[in-house]
């Protein structure tokens, strides 16, 4: 008798578990697969490097039309707040903004020979890990007799994977900066930067119009 | 007695051993995923630069001699030979060193690294021609192992001293140059090339131009990146060597 009034709420609980254990999947699932998105990204990338198109026009605005592409899946505010490190919350919104379209700027006019040199090299997924909204995933930029490795160092904004960093060959970007930002800002302080930055983005500039 | 004295000596050599490698482990390893990592602003500046004058000297120097030297030799070298020919002659470089690393794998307690470094060696030694090609990579998914003296002598305590530039060969610290040197003169003994200085001279040569053949302009654009390059270089050369020193299981 007890055995026949127990087997109901079995049920219940055996029903509950299911619901809890299908939802809690799906909460898992509702966190996207960074490689599901870079696959794609990194293809259109890659299409738009290989666009014949692209060479036609002037570099400068070949390297604009290659950076809104990246921005897809880029966060510069994000990579301005790193490199600048500590001193960034001290800044105004004024001055965050400024330096976040100085340091585009200054990363769209450092990879612009990348452009030219890129000849259909692929790239390969190697592996990726997640640790909560932070997520890194690596690569491998196949070229004639090297690989080179190359890794993205994502962050999770609504159901996008943004990068913040880029580590290739085991050095990012960001830290690297950061090092020679931190001497910089220790020095003559933010306005100092921003000169330096500004004074960079005018040599890199001049070597786009010589070539 | 004697029997249970030697067991516990066994024993404490044994622990202290693996204290040795926990600790060396956790020391390194920046990880990307932790802001942590990131705030750590002297990440790269733990190992002091007291002779920063001198190795900016040398780093000019340095410079200097890839613009005017290194660059156009390396430049004419590529002209002559494909790509996929020079990195062939990189692996065949890379493959000699495999023994030095294998030993040191052993020295630092990475058996099953020392392990795969040989079988490496002897993979591409035979069936990648005299380690013409790395069909161990390729084929036996055994990716490349890296270890060093440097790496070595830092897993047994030894400090980095100073961070170094070195003429001609960089950036590097005092320990680690002396691990260089002494891999060097280790893998010379078994070298095909130990007749003659010349002959030693001639194929380190031919390895640095072929490698930097690989690699033509790459150093002009992160120099032309750099705010200074001087950090620029100090910085890179910490977090490669951080990366090729950590080997868990996500730096794979």
């Amino acid at each position: 008798m007890q055995c026949e009034k127990k087997s109901p709420s079995f049920i219940v609980s055996l029903l509950f578990t299911f619901i809890v254990v299908f939802f809690a999947h799906s909460a898992v699932c509702a966190t996207p697969d960074p490689t599901e998105q870079f696959r794609p990204f990194l293809e259109k990338v890659t299409k738009t490097l290989a666009d014949p198109g692209l060479k036609a026009i002037p570099k400068k605005d070949q390297s604009q039309r290659v950076i809104d592409v990246v921005r897809e899946h880029f966060d510069f505010r994000e990579m301005s707040k790193r490199v600048i490190g500590q001193q960034w919350r001290s800044l105004s919104e004024k001055e965050q903004a400024e330096f976040e379209a100085l340091f585009t700027q200054l990363l769209q006019y450092a990879y612009v020979g990348k452009i030219d040199e890129y000849s259909g090299q692929q790239v390969q997924f190697t592996q990726q890990r997640i640790k909560g909204e932070r997520a890194e995933v690596q690569t491998l930029l196949v070229d004639k007799g090297k690989s080179i490795p190359i890794s993205y160092i994502l962050l999770l904004r609504g159901n996008q994977w943004m990068a913040y960093d880029v580590v290739v060959e085991g050095v990012s970007l960001i830290r690297n900066y950061m090092e020679q930002f931190t001497e910089i800002l220790r020095k003559d302080g933010y306005p100092g930067l921003v000169k330096q930055v500004e004074g960079k983005i005018a040599e890199l500039e001049k070597n786009i119009k010589k070539t | 007695m004697r029997k249970n004295f030697k067991l516990i000596s066994f024993k404490s050599v044994l622990f202290l051993l693996a204290t040795i490698l926990c600790w060396s482990s956790l020391s390194q390893g920046a990880d990307f995923l932790s802001d942590e990592s990131y705030e750590d602003q002297a990440a790269s500046m733990k190992v002091a630069d007291p002779i920063e004058p001198l190795n900016r000297a040398v780093f000019t120097f340095n410079d200097k001699v890839y613009i005017w030297v290194l660059d156009p030799v390396a430049t004419g070298y590529s002209k002559v030979l494909p790509a996929d020919i020079r990195g062939c002659i990189s692996n065949f470089f890379y493959n000699l060193g495999e023994p030095v690393r294998s030993v040191n794998c052993l020295l630092q307690g990475r058996i099953r690294d020392s392990g795969l470094a040989l079988g490496r060696f002897v993979i591409n030694s035979i069936c990648g021609v005299f380690g013409l090609a790395d069909p161990a990579s390729n084929e036996f998914k055994i990716g490349p192992i890296y270890a060093n003296l440097g790496e070595t002598l830092s897993v047994w305590g030894v400090g980095d001293g100073f961070y170094l530039v070195v003429p001609l060969i960089g950036s590097s610290t005092l320990r680690d140059f002396t691990g260089t040197v002494v891999d060097g003169m280790v893998m010379s003994t078994y070298s095909p090339w130990n007749d003659d200085a010349l002959t030693v001279a001639t194929a380190q040569g031919t390895n640095t131009v072929n490698r930097t053949s690989l690699r033509l302009g790459e150093y002009e654009e992160l120099k032309s990146m750099s705010f200074d390059p001087y950090v620029a270089f100090r910085n890179g050369y910490f977090q490669i060597r951080n990366k090729q020193r950590d080997h868990s299981k996500n730096n794979k």
